[in-house]
């Protein structure tokens, strides 16, 4: 096992880690922020309201969600690349400074762990990839979102005189260099620096496509094209969630309740009622997005044959016999707002099977897993 | 800067401490086991595969890349190959799903061709630039 001293290279230094650090930290604040959103999106039955509006909000926070996660691949691989010696360093003597170096050992390894794990599943969720066998992602990349911002703050905070002194000094001022750090190396430190830009800027344009439309063509590593059925891509088929014979057969009712009354509609009743056109996005949870023309029904009307109250709670069930988004629950706002469709039609034809004819459920503002398809029953709550 | 120091860390700990508790009650124990699990798998693969081989290729190019193209040829492989670590789970296509064509729908392995191809001219370009200046 190498020692601390036996590294010499000068690149791993204070200077460069407190220089990418700031980067990655601002880029950990932004996945962390914009995952608060998501997970408010996500809420039932918020406290404070989800807005509606702007339409394409989820799509914008969700999207830099994602970028800014994958701009911190490169981020945090140089950023631990250049710290790699302290790891190895001896630990002091004298119980106090051991029980601190303990400490702060801790305290680094549950933010190295809880770095990766997230950048990790997060990459993985994103490509719809699952190599774990039990836990939930969505619960425990949540929470290990905490883990991982309060790790930070607190390494911030023990870090913060080292911090501000790399940041004060030159880039290439030894003041904070280890002694045995004297090597040059083929990069300057300004040299490394620009290069984990350069590679973070790389990972975000080969992958940003699948959420931003005009970098489609030079997004290869992106986890969708963008294209599909109808111009938008899709998260789960009609085959896979079990609905093909249900969605197309003829006897499909679409049942909306409220208290004691309950009306049926065929698909036929629902192209009866006044039809509207909205330019709404599917935007994905794992950051894909992409907008579509929807042609339907506006949720409104139909709730309107039941006499629901406004800012009704409407619990959204399809016809999918299983998964946790079988039934989802619709807030009034969203419930209310004119935009908000059952879609029979997309990009002007009627909905496919996959895109989730008969009818779905299309509301701006909303994570893509919400939106729900193969509705078959509305059920008005107070 | 002490006070501000002992907000933040008192912050610091107590956003973790959220998030430590969210993990052990929000799941049963085999899945909190199952984190566990893929937090040390995370450490282990960065620290005992990915380190030593980034600290091998860096002790090796100085030995087999000649001068002028030392620099063009470390920043070339640090923007590939951490590139690549975060396309991998693209790369492998390991999500994709028969039913589903518009998933992973793109040629990744000749995009992946394009890019590396891209860095290599960049590299070539930077060591033409810097023998020429030499």
């Amino acid at each position: 096992m190498p020692t601390e001293a036996a590294f010499t290279s000068r690149l791993r230094s204070a200077a460069v880690a407190a220089r990418v650090g700031a980067v990655l930290g601002v880029c950990f604040a932004v996945c962390f922020l914009t995952g608060l959103v998501s997970h408010w999106a996500q809420l039932p039955r918020p406290a404070v309201p989800f807005p509606t509006s702007p339409a394409w909000g989820y799509r914008v926070t969700q999207g830099l969600h994602v970028i800014s996660g994958i701009a911190c691949v490169p981020l945090l691989l140089v950023k631990l690349w250049s710290v790699q010696p302290r790891l190895l360093r001896p630990v002091p003597r004298g119980t106090r400074r051991r029980l601190l170096e303990v400490a702060e050992r801790g305290s680094i390894g549950v933010l190295v762990a809880a770095a990766i794990f997230q950048l990790a599943t997060g990459l993985a969720n994103a490509a719809r990839w699952y190599p774990w066998q039990d836990f939930s992602f969505r619960t425990t990349h949540f929470a290990v979102a905490w883990v991982a911002i309060g790790a930070l703050v607190l390494h911030v905070a023990v870090k913060l005189p080292v911090i501000r002194a790399a940041l004060g000094a030159d880039v290439d001022d030894t003041a904070l260099d280890r002694p045995t750090a004297t090597r040059a190396d083929a990069l300057s430190r300004r040299g490394l620096l620009r290069t984990t830009w350069a590679a973070a800027g790389v990972a975000v344009l080969a992958t940003a496509g699948s959420s931003v439309p005009w970098l489609r063509d030079v997004s290869v590593l992106g986890v969708r094209s963008g294209d599909g059925p109808q111009g938008v891509p899709i998260n789960t088929s009609a085959e896979r969630a079990g609905v093909r014979a249900a969605a197309s057969d003829p006897a499909y009712r679409l049942e909306v309740v409220h208290g004691e009354r309950t009306v049926l509609l065929t698909r036929a009743d629902l192209a009866a009622l006044p039809q509207r056109t909205e330019t709404l996005p599917i935007a994905c949870v794992e950051g894909w997005s992409a907008s579509g023309t929807w042609g339907g029904v506006r949720l409104r009307d139909v709730l309107d044959l039941v006499d629901a109250p406004r800012r009704p709670h409407v619990v959204v069930t399809s016809l999918q016999e299983s998964g946790p988004y079988r039934r989802t629950e619709l807030p009034g706002n969203f419930a209310d707002d004119d935009r908000t469709l059952l879609a029979l039609e997309l990009s002007g034809e009627p909905l496919t099977l996959d895109h989730g004819a008969p009818t779905r459920l299309i509301a701006p503002n909303r994570p893509g897993v919400l939106q729900t398809k193969w509705v078959t029953r509305l059920e008005v709550r107070a | 800067m002490t006070a501000v120091r002992g907000v933040l860390g008192a912050l610091g700990v107590g956003l973790a401490a959220y998030g430590a508790f969210l993990l052990l009650t929000r799941q049963e124990g085999p899945q909190v086991l199952d984190v566990a699990l893929w937090f040390v798998v995370g450490v282990v693969l960065h620290d005992a595969v990915l380190a030593p081989l980034a600290g091998a290729v860096g002790w090796a190019l100085p030995r087999v890349v000649p001068g002028p193209a030392r620099a063009p040829v470390a920043a070339g492989l640090v923007v590939l190959l951490t590139v690549t670590l975060a396309a991998v789970p693209v790369l492998g296509r390991f999500g994709a799903l028969p039913d589903n064509p518009t998933l992973l729908d793109r040629p990744y392995a000749a995009g992946w061709g394009v890019l590396a191809g891209l860095v290599t001219a960049a590299v070539v370009a930077g060591t033409v630039v810097r023998a020429r200046r030499a």
